[in-house]
């Protein structure tokens, strides 16, 4: 290591040369990347963007070194980290650099640390020692440091997770006299991270940035997180740089089409909401026969054992009254108990007081987060959506046409009544979760952050499609989600919601625009917005 | 006689162990399906009745007329094989497919009931089968019922269920968990619909693979409990009470002890590798 690579212009810390990777997935080697080249400088913040299958990830763990032998990849042309060519290098090359150079960050904090490990020991393997690990914690801003480290990672929030990951990161594992130019990889840190977590470790990638003189490759999906705190935007489409530029450049003056279409999909909280629902809206709700009604629901959970035992009130006290055919987004961090009021509204789970009625025969049907795991493997998406039609005891030819027809309604082809979930992408299997709530006309439709897990497009067409249904059928819905943006969307009224109770609750643009408790304000603060 | 004893069920090492290539995962499966026909066929097959005398004594292998030689009185070692064949694997098959049946049942109700019928009613139940000693206990329930080969498999199969309780509950309970199973009963799908369509199939593949693995174990055990003169009854032929009686003259005619001897080793090994076989061509989904 030369004096020279602690001078302030000096070459890139990371270079990507005509970089092409293909891997095997499924049997089948498909071409994931084709002939990027990219520079990281020292002290930059690079962004890289792109939807899911764009290849961001695997160019990260190019950048690594960690690309998976299991899937066989065959490479072309270089990457070129602290002076070594990752891509031809030997392992202990590979192992100097990365003790030396790299630190990554990546998406979930609970699966990158060791379950089975105390934190000071996981830190210590990079530090050598504990008052290191101590100092380390404090920078990236870990509160009693000391008794962190005897704690283990899943006694951690996923924010705390993230930090302990960064000090790990950025530890000095060399001899620790060259001061040395280092590269974070961070793979979408924050995705998995409510917003106002997610603000805090951007500043603290940020102070890493300004305080170590880290170079900082950010991986994310979202166009808001890396305009906020990217020195330089690269945008991956399949598999290609469609654009490179200074981060401002991009986001507001696109030269590619794909950068302008990712644009366009971002929801934000000034995209025009539906028209269709703008007369209900502004009615009184009151006024309005209530489908919906929701009376001191109360449910606590009974957690640890022993001495150690207590309750945890997930949900304190709500009550909410929903109109026949209103939309209410219900808005919260991780733990504010919208998830469980939610399945409380659905019959899953049951209050521990309160009481939940509902309008209409036939019960609540729900939409699911994860749509890949509400659908039963084994079954055909033609079976799934038969069950719905079981009860009413038609021949056949009746079932199958309704199920076509179901599968039309949320732009399907009939084809897809043979497949299995498997074999369907993450919006497919949204669409045939809307089919199966939606077949038969429910009074009222309960849907679980259902398009937290996909691309901004996708979510883009699948909430349109929500509200299509929703005009169509004239049904309730509850919309619980963790974003604002979609909250406005979805929602003719918004409930805010944190540590069990509602702390707002108004009409969607009232609560977007006017926010009345300091925690809505915070929440609103933390959005990654686009200033034009 | 500890040779022959099985050390009570030998456990699968961690399903996802070894996996067996396609082409040698087919030709094992091949293999089984081969025991099974030779194992009904085998009265069909046998050159002469297992149980008469019908030729010299202690002739070796090869000799002609008797392929495997004859023992001690006369009687040919190979119809006494493939009848003993026939004897332990059907009786394997049935001890296992019966203990799949009952502890599946037990497994899926009260993995899919929860609450005090699976914490009290019947998991206690399984564990207080598992906790006693197995072998024993099918000893002791053939003692009572008296010897004979139908009680015999009669007691190997009360002994043998609730391991399967155990797997299809646990296996159960962690389907139950998943939102699929949440998604159905919205959707209005009835307690048993959920049970055999949202369920059991999952279950299927898990119950299978460990069932074929344990075939081995069960052969043993029906072996070891004829050698100490339960199960079948002389002089009809059964592999490990063949081998126990005749183990005095292993120095001299080895052949007249080892070849039911080997024919149990070679039955548990088809067995075992039937059950690498049937975990790696089945998917386990997740």
């Amino acid at each position: 290591m030369s004096e020279a690579k602690t001078s302030p212009v000096s070459s890139p810390v990371a270079v990507v040369e005509d970089f092409s990777v293909s891997l095997v997935r499924n049997g089948v080697r498909t071409q994931v990347l084709h002939h990027v080249d990219l520079q990281i400088r020292p002290g930059e913040i690079l962004g890289l963007v792109g939807e899911s299958g764009s290849g961001k990830s695997v160019l990260a763990l190019g950048l690594l070194g960690l690309l998976p032998p299991e899937s066989h990849p065959v490479t072309e042309g270089r990457i070129t980290v602290g002076g070594v060519d990752l891509l031809h290098a030997g392992r202990d090359e590979l192992r100097r650099v990365r003790r030396e150079v790299l630190g990554a960050i990546f998406q979930d904090p609970m699966t990158s640390l060791n379950p089975t490990m105390r934190i000071g020991r996981q830190i210590g393997e990079a530090t050598g020692d504990d008052a290191e690990s101590v100092r380390l914690l404090e920078t990236v801003g870990v509160r009693d440091a000391e008794q962190r480290l005897r704690v283990y990672p899943h006694e951690l929030s996923g924010g705390l997770r993230q930090r302990v990951m960064a000090a790990i990161a950025v530890a000095d594992k060399g001899d620790g006299k060259v001061a040395r130019q280092r590269l974070i990889v961070a793979d979408e840190p924050t995705t998995a991270l409510d917003v106002t977590v997610q603000a805090q470790l951007l500043d603290l990638l940020r102070e890493l940035r300004d305080d170590f003189g880290c170079s900082v490759l950010l991986i994310t999906h979202d166009l808001g997180v890396a305009d906020q705190i990217a020195d330089r935007l690269a945008v991956l489409h399949h598999g290609e740089l469609v654009e490179v530029g200074a981060a401002a450049d991009v986001v507001r003056r696109p030269r590619h089409d794909y950068t302008r279409s990712l644009l366009a999909s971002r929801l934000t909280l000034t995209t025009p909401r539906d028209a269709r629902f703008a007369a209900e809206s502004d009615s009184d709700s009151a006024a309005t026969e209530s489908a919906v009604s929701i009376r001191g629901l109360t449910k606590t959970f009974g957690v640890g054992r022993g001495r150690r035992r207590h309750e945890i009130t997930a949900v304190d006290g709500v009550d909410l009254e929903i109109g026949a055919g209103e939309a209410l987004a219900i808005v919260g961090e991780s733990g504010s108990g919208k998830s469980t009021l939610l399945r409380m509204v659905a019959g899953l789970e049951s209050p521990t007081s309160g009481s939940v009625e509902l309008a209409g025969d036939g019960g609540p049907q729900m939409v699911f987060q994860d749509a890949g795991s509400s659908l039963t493997p084994w079954l055909s998406v033609g079976e799934t959506l038969g069950e719905r039609l079981r009860p009413l005891k038609l021949p056949r030819d009746e079932v199958r046409r309704r199920v076509t027809d179901a599968l039309a309604a949320v732009d399907l082809p009939p084809e897809v009544a043979k497949a299995r979930p498997g074999e369907l992408s993450g919006g497919q299997r949204q669409r045939v979760g809307l089919a199966r709530a939606t077949m038969i006309p429910p009074a009222v439709l309960l849907c679980d952050e259902p398009t937290s897990a996909l691309d901004a497009s996708l979510a883009k067409s699948v909430l349109a499609l929500i509200r299509d249904l929703r005009a169509r059928i004239g049904m309730t819905v509850l919309f619980v989600t963790h974003d604002l943006a979609v909250a406005r969307l979805m929602g003719d009224r918004i409930a805010v919601m944190q540590s069990g109770r509602v702390v707002e609750l108004g009409s969607a643009e009232q609560v977007v625009s006017e926010p009345r408790d300091p925690y809505t304000r915070t929440l609103l603060a933390a959005v990654p917005e686009i200033a034009s | 006689m500890t040779t022959l004893t099985p050390r009570w069920r030998l456990k699968p090492v961690a399903i996802g162990g070894a996996h067996l290539a396609r082409p040698v995962a087919w030709g094992v499966v091949g293999l089984l399906v081969v025991v099974t026909l030779v194992a009904l066929f085998a009265k069909t097959l046998a050159p002469y009745d297992p149980i008469q005398p019908v030729g010299a004594l202690n002739l070796p292998p090869f000799s002609p007329g008797h392929l495997l030689g004859t023992d001690g009185i006369g009687r040919d070692l190979l119809s006494r094989t493939l009848i003993g064949i026939q004897v332990s694997w059907l009786s394997a098959l049935v001890v296992v497919a019966s203990g799949l049946l009952i502890g599946g049942t037990v497994g899926l109700i009260a993995g899919a009931t929860g609450g005090w019928v699976d914490s009290w009613a019947l998991m206690r139940i399984t564990d207080l089968f598992l906790a006693l000693p197995g072998a024993l206990v099918a000893i002791a329930i053939v003692a009572a019922l008296g010897s004979g080969l139908t009680n015999t498999l009669v007691g190997v199969a009360l002994v043998w269920w609730p391991y399967y309780a155990r797997i299809v509950r646990g296996e159960v309970k962690a389907l139950a968990a998943r939102p699929h199973v949440e998604a159905a009963r919205l959707a209005k799908a009835g307690r048993t619909r959920i049970l055999t369509r949202h369920l059991l199939p999952g279950v299927v593949p898990t119950a299978v693979i460990t069932a074929s693995l344990d075939i081995g174990n069960v052969v043993l055990l029906l072996a070891a409990l004829s050698f100490l003169g339960l199960g079948q009854q002389a002089p009809a032929p059964e592999l490990g009470a063949d081998t126990a009686r005749t183990l005095s003259q292993l120095l001299s005619q080895w052949w007249v002890p080892g070849i039911p001897g080997l024919a149990v080793l070679l039955l548990t090994l088809i067995a075992n590798l039937g059950g690498d076989a049937i975990r790696s061509l089945i998917p386990v989904r997740r």
